[in-house]
């Protein structure tokens, strides 16, 4: 029958399963591959993990200037710019889709520009942005927040338009409202759990434009390393980078719940 | 002072005039009902008299104040849409006393002062709920009230700055029977307040503008019912005012008594709603005049 509730604990051993079984399966090519050939590294198992994780956490540089470890570099560089480019695009999008919603005059003149904006790939882009800000660190923060302010701003925009009604704001008014007051009580209040929950789903585009980039341009940097280990076979650091990136999108979007749980109580019920 | 005075008010909606030439004035503590056919134009009165969509022509004043943006002066219950989802039942009822009484920036440079007036605000506010029957239900937020209580608490909301006049737009359309008269209850009540302030001679606090389509409930709740209509004489130019009487007065306590409409009700079934029955279109509006009246039989039986 569809949808056939299943009991809770049903529910966590199942998950539990599938982690083991995709382990077992990794585990089963894994051995298939070395039996082909003993060195390889494209399927690596447990030993050619252990090397890896011993070499991205190898300190560099030499005794008298230590640098940090390849893993904390990369680390400190990406999430750097994810940081600052996520949080510079959502700041970005946010102020000017309220500003939207709020007035129609500035709506007018932007609705279009943004609509049309957000329907090119960020990633086809990119020269634009190597070209007019060169390949530094501005680089990376202006594209990641370019690339999600529009689709952005265009949501924040349009759920304005849909769960902010007329009669909302007009009640605002006759309870002593200002336009400042407003904005704040009742524009910003009314669609803060649209806004994180949009937030959560610009955290998948956002790492997409900046590996990417990283990938194009990058001296460190994760999606750099990916490039340059893959291109000698390095697997096992690939792998590890990848579930690294796969936590990251998923913590992030745990926090973003949690929070939207706890700004926003009455929204789940 | 009346609480509410409009003076020629005439709407269009392009080159189609909704409204011709209404003209009203409503005494504080009046709980006035307006019907009419649907679509004849008693929201945009009402959006008019609210100031969100100023009349084409005439004028709208709430104790002598011009009204020409939507203020606190006037209040407004919707049928829907009614309550702010992110704020609980008591913090929706704060929410006026909170955006009328302190400003944005006082709320973050002087918090601690805010939080106390916030406490009060809170307390006046659980008070008003606990007054229309809602004390189990402060904490909670919208989304897990009834149809019956989110009224309530919109009624609340709209009373609890004491505008000079709040205006009722189909309020209890949506809700069941059972609940319906509970909430007409609850006007009746006010209205026995609005009459002790009287006596003690104070103003009275709940001023109404009603709209329904339900003729026994314009009856029963309103002590005067206002009838707006296309069906008179100039009635290719918009809807007039048809029909202005005063209607019986009931106490809650008092049995629905409903052969006391029957009369009323003909009356407004012709006068407003029949296409057929032309009239002039003052020919029903003797409300003023027949409150004189009775005055003047006050005044004439005192003296004898
Ligand atoms: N914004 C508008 N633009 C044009 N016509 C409108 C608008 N609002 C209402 N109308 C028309 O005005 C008439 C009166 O509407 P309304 O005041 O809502 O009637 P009621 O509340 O009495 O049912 C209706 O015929 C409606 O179609
Ligand atoms: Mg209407």
């Amino acid at each position: 029958m569809i949808r056939r509730p299943i009991p809770r604990w049903l529910v966590v051993l199942l998950g539990i399963l599938g982690v083991f079984s995709l382990l077992a399966v990794y585990g089963g090519l894994s051995y298939r591959q070395s039996l082909v050939n003993e060195k390889q590294k494209v399927i690596p198992g447990l030993q050619a993990f252990g090397d890896g994780v011993t070499r991205m956490t190898a300190p560099q540089g030499s005794e008298e200037t230590p640098k940090p470890s390849m893993l904390v570099t990369d680390l400190r560089a990406t999430y750097w710019r994810l940081f600052l480019g996520t949080g510079l695009g959502v700041v970005l999008s946010v102020v000017v889709g309220i500003a939207m919603g709020a007035y129609r005059w500035i709506a007018a003149p932007l609705a279009p520009i943004i609509s049309f904006l957000a329907k090119i790939p960020p990633t086809a882009m990119l020269p634009i942005y190597f070209v007019l800000v060169g390949s530094d660190q501005t680089m990376f923060t202006t594209m990641v927040a370019l690339g999600i302010f529009f689709t952005m701003a265009q949501s924040v925009y349009q759920s304005i338009v849909n769960d902010v009604k007329d009669e909302a704001i007009d009640k605002a008014y006759t309870l002593g409202a200002s336009d400042p007051e407003i904005v704040y009580e009742v524009i910003w209040k009314q669609v803060l759990p649209p806004i994180l929950d949009n937030i959560r789903l610009q955290i998948g585009p956002a790492m997409i434009f900046l590996l990417a980039a990283e990938m194009l341009v990058g001296a460190e940097g994760m999606g750099y390393r990916i490039r340059m280990e893959s291109r000698v076979l390095n697997m096992s650091i690939v792998y590890i980078y990848l579930c690294i990136l796969g936590f990251t999108g998923l913590i992030g979007d745990w926090c973003l719940l949690w929070l939207r749980k706890k700004l926003c109580p009455w929204y789940d019920r | 002072m009346h609480a509410l005075e409009i003076r020629n008010l005439s709407h269009w909606y392009g080159t189609r005039r909704i409204l011709n030439k209404v003209n009203l004035t409503i005494a504080p503590g009046q709980i006035v009902a307006l019907v009419g056919p649907s679509g004849c134009g008693k929201s945009t009165l009402l959006r008019a008299i609210l100031g969100t969509d100023p009349p084409s022509e005439g004028e709208v004043l709430a104790e002598g104040r011009l009204v020409t943006e939507p203020n606190r002066d006037v209040g407004i219950v919707y049928q829907n849409y009614s309550l702010y989802e992110f704020l609980s039942a008591e913090e929706n009822v704060a929410f006026g006393l909170k955006l009328d009484k302190t400003s944005l920036i006082s709320r973050f440079i002087a918090l601690p002062a805010y939080l106390r007036k916030r406490r009060e605000h809170l307390q006046m506010a659980r008070d008003f709920l606990k007054k229309v029957g809602l004390e189990a239900a402060m904490g909670h937020y919208p989304a897990e009230l009834s149809g019956g209580m989110r009224q309530r608490v919109a009624i609340a909301q709209a009373f609890i700055l004491q505008p000079k006049i709040v205006l009722l737009d189909e309020p209890f359309g949506a809700l069941d029977e059972a609940t319906r008269e509970d909430l007409q209850l609850m006007l009746l009540r006010f209205y026995q307040e609005n009459l002790k302030a009287k006596q003690r001679g104070e103003r009275p606090q709940y001023t109404i503008i009603i709209v329904t389509h339900e003729l026994n409930e314009a009856i029963y709740v309103a002590d005067r019912v206002i009838g707006l209509s296309r069906f008179h004489t100039e009635g290719s130019q918009g809807a007039m005012v048809v029909y202005d009487r005063p209607c019986p007065v009931f106490h809650p306590d008092d049995p629905k008594d409903l052969s006391k409409f029957v009369e009323q009700r003909e009356e407004l079934r012709s006068a407003v709603f029949d296409p057929n029955y032309v009239k002039h279109h003052s020919k029903y509006v003797s409300f003023w005049d027949e409150l004189s009246n009775d005055a003047l039989a006050v005044a004439a039986m005192n003296s004898r």
